[in-house]
């Protein structure tokens, strides 16, 4: 398709994307497209398998099906507006997103110190939850994928109780913008820290359910167990991040290497394994839950008072509530909106721990009210790159479980 | 309604019982693109529950498939895909394009992003929102099945 | 959203790299394409195992023109403290070509492929450098800054932009007046005095600079506060919904 006509017609034959020339023709081997569209890739994702037999021979797999240009655009909006745009690359933890943009941000305005407590707490609070709920659909699909069914039921319910604290505080389920450069946008409501006692209550009983459904079942241990085995040095070698890390070994973990937003003061164990295989991730993400929840009650345990936005008008908007009484509130707001704010030329990395691994943001600013350039640090992609290895060998029914135990969202490996 | 023989009468009772069960049984295919898949996997989830409205199961093959929620973002490699499915599904059926970058584009307004599944399949439902909430996506199968007990696309005695 | 697509015109800095502030995040190194392949080797020796990330940059105006940015990561080890390395790599636009690591870290196999993809800067030596975001047939690389954010076929219809009616070009600096008069007014309602105000050019120039802490800042007050002074002339009162 040229640029002339951005709007492709269907082809008559295999879609030009497809490059099967990349997976070598054997008379005695199959190529076998897998995906984009199917209900076990977690996403648009083409694996194109050379098999012979059911012995997977090569794997090649495909990606930029949902390559959406967030990075330009994010070039195009105000340092405000960028993190809306951002927030959907890793749609099932969004606020890990949003986090790291904006900790880089703050980093390059120099205000990192200005960030209230009680904003860092709560803020760490919603990371850990979303952390939880990304597990809870990995969980879920992982099921599915391998016909656990009714573990995705507990699973998504457990998340309808996160998605409901996001909806209370940030106003939507999925991508609340809550977070802002400087703090919050807003402080808690009325009515979040019970549903949140509710939650944590609710969890242990709730984890002890799929635990007993899914962790300790043979069929799913013999279909995980010894599947796509990866070495520390080979996870060092292909840049994985997160729980895969882990999972081979390697006890890596950004919260504890280096600590962002209050990590440093919270009691928490890095959860490692060292077989490396797919049954070992799905433990490790499991034990990871259990160790986010315990971040949750402490931060419920000792949170603040206090104001949850720095105390700096030059990149914060003026409180609501001064707009009404206040001209030169009125319009500082208007032009924080319409103009934004400056940020010192610059570059950084700034790093989180997310659900899939080190999601990172390298910020390059140019002194203007848009960023320069934000590239991504997309952990998904650097855990999917290794199935291109992990795969040879296998059975074709363990391509499935291997991409579950990998844990790739597409909107953060394509971008 | 006039009718002329009890022919026609028998042939109109025959189409609206047909349409009620179209209208009760639609099965999506799974075609989950970006985040709004999510929100359409929760809308089978227990909260939301889709199966009581009939799409009990969603099917893999577009062959078997009645109603395509295009869930999600269109990046302009995924759209001959998109294309090639809807063609491989068959008829009677519908689409859904569900969410502001199905719909629109989205906040999506770049070189990357189909502006709108429209201009590559057609739509019957669409549904804003970002994501919608699965109550919205819920809502829309709703429309779905007034459209095939109106008639129009579909029905017994359907069109290409 | 923006008011504008043009990229912001008049930017301070062409080179950011050039200009950090004081944020300890990494160590910098910058290179060259024929020294990098030799820095990154030197680095894994001295205990960086892994290549984390491959970025590009464009700077467009600068010479070079792309930055081919690579982080590496030192992990706590044997004693080691955990570390992060910056290797910026500057390639120019005319022939960009840098050489590629992906048999040394087969981590960056689809980075380079996705930089090559984005940006058109070549890695030699890499054993499969195809696109990878984009289909095999797409012209252009859209991450550069004179590709179109719409891309070139839709650029041809600009959206409808409120910027070019107003008098106020999109990018120009804020003048740093209101951002003033809110502080005098936000200090007088907590009966302080503030340091008489610069000049009005100097305090222009303080803003356009834009160095963090070169403005004295006052924190924002509380609705009260800032109530008090206004509403008390004309006898309202606030609600006392009792927030903040």
């Amino acid at each position: 398709m040229s640029v002339d006509s951005p709007i492709p017609a269907a082809a008559p034959g295999p879609p030009p994307s497809m490059s099967m020339d990349v997976v070598e023709r054997d008379h005695n081997r199959m190529v076998l497209s897998i995906g984009p569209q199917h209900p076990s890739t977690h996403g648009v994702l083409q694996v194109l398998t050379e098999i012979d037999g059911e012995v997977i021979t090569r794997a090649e797999p495909e990606i930029g099906y949902l390559h959406t240009g967030i990075e330009k655009s994010a070039e195009n909006l105000f340092w405000t507006q960028a993190s809306t745009v951002i927030e959907r690359m890793d749609y099932l933890s969004p606020l890990s997103n949003a986090l790291c943009y904006i900790l880089g941000v703050e980093k390059l305005l120099g205000v990192t110190d200005l960030v209230p407590e009680r904003a860092q707490q709560v803020r760490v609070l919603l990371c850990e939850l979303s952390r939880i709920a990304s597990h809870c659909v990995w969980l879920g699909t992982g099921g599915i994928d391998l016909g656990a069914l009714s573990g995705f039921f507990y699973a998504f319910d457990l998340r309808e109780r996160i998605l409901d604290l996001n909806e209370l505080s940030g106003g939507a389920r999925m991508h609340p913008n809550y977070l802002r450069i400087g703090g919050l946008r807003d402080d808690l409501p009325a009515g979040f820290l019970d549903r949140l006692d509710a939650l944590i209550a609710m969890y242990k009983p709730r984890m002890n359910e799929l635990r007993n459904l899914l962790q300790s079942n043979p069929i799913l241990q013999d279909r995980m167990i010894d599947v796509g085995i990866i070495s520390a040095d080979d996870a060092i070698a292909w840049g994985l991040t997160g729980p895969c890390l882990r999972a081979s070994g390697v006890a890596y973990d950004v919260r504890k290497t280096f600590p962002y937003s209050g990590y440093e003061n919270y009691d928490f164990d890095v959860v490692t394994r060292t077989e490396g295989d797919a049954y070992a991730r799905f433990l490790v993400r499991l034990d990871e839950m259990d160790q986010s929840m315990r971040i949750i009650e402490q931060v419920r345990k000792n949170l603040v008072g206090g104001p949850i936005m720095a105390d700096d008008t030059k990149f914060t908007p003026p409180p609501k509530e001064t707009i009404a009484v206040s001209m030169e509130a009125l319009i500082h707001h208007f032009k924080y909106v319409s103009e934004s704010f400056r940020v010192p030329p610059g570059d950084v990395y700034s790093a989180v721990e997310g659900p899939r691994g080190e999601l990172g943001y390298y910020i390059v600013s140019n002194g203007d009210n848009r960023p320069w350039r934000v590239r991504t640090r997309p952990p998904s992609m650097y855990n999917l790159q290794i199935l291109k290895q992990i795969a040879v060998g296998e059975l074709i029914a363990d391509m499935v479980v291997m991409i579950g135990s990998l844990d790739p969202v597409f909107g953060e490996v394509d971008r | 309604m006039a009718v002329d023989s009890p022919g026609e009468f028998l042939l109109g009772k025959v189409d609206e019982v047909a349409r009620w069960a179209q209208s009760s049984s639609v099965w999506p295919l799974t075609m989950g693109l970006a985040c709004c898949a999510i929100e359409m996997m929760t809308a089978t989830a227990p909260e939301y529950d889709m199966a009581r409205l009939g799409s009990e199961v969603f099917r893999a093959s577009p062959r078997q498939a009645d109603l395509m929620i295009v869930s999600g973002r269109l990046a302009q490699k995924m759209a001959p895909i998109i294309k090639r499915l809807y063609d491989q599904m068959a008829d009677p059926k519908w689409v859904i394009s569900m969410g502001a970058c199905a719909s629109s584009g989205g906040v999506f307004d770049n070189y990357a992003i189909v502006q709108g599944v429209d201009t590559v399949i057609p739509v019957d439902v669409y549904m804003p929102g970002c994501p919608p909430t699965p109550d919205g996506l819920l809502y829309a199968v709703n429309l779905i099945q007034q459209q095939i007990r109106q008639g129009g696309r579909g029905g017994i005695f359907a069109r290409a | 959203m923006p008011s504008s697509q043009t990229p912001p015109a008049g930017s301070t800095a062409l080179d950011p790299t050039a200009v950090r502030p004081a944020i300890d995040d990494a160590r910098i190194i910058r290179t060259t394409p024929q020294a990098v392949r030799d820095e990154l080797l030197a680095l894994k020796r001295d205990g960086y195992a892994m290549l984390s990330d491959i970025g590009g940059v464009d700077y467009l105006e600068r010479e070079p023109r792309f930055d081919v940015v690579y982080h590496l990561l030192k992990f706590a080890l044997n004693g080691a403290q955990a570390a992060r390395v910056r290797v910026l790599c500057g390639v120019p636009g005319a022939d960009p070509v840098v050489p590629t690591v992906s048999d040394v870290w087969p981590s960056a196999d689809w980075a380079e492929r996705e930089i090559y993809d984005l940006f058109g800067v070549s890695f030699s030596g890499h054993p499969d450098l195809r696109r990878i975001q984009l289909p095999v047939e797409w012209e252009g690389h859209p991450l550069r800054k004179d590709y179109p954010l719409r891309g070139p076929a839709r650029d041809r219809t600009p959206r409808p932009s409120f910027a070019l009616k107003s008098n106020v070009a999109a990018g120009t600096p804020a003048s740093g007046k209101t951002a003033a008069a809110l502080q005098r007014q936000i200090a007088a309602a907590r009966g302080q005095t503030l340091p008489p105000d610069p000049a009005p050019h100097a305090a222009e120039k303080a803003q356009a600079g834009n160095t963090p802490g070169a403005v004295a800042t006052a924190g924002a007050a509380t609705p009260q506060e800032l109530g008090a002074e206004p509403n008390a002339a004309r006898g309202r009162q606030l609600p006392k919904d009792g927030s903040k």
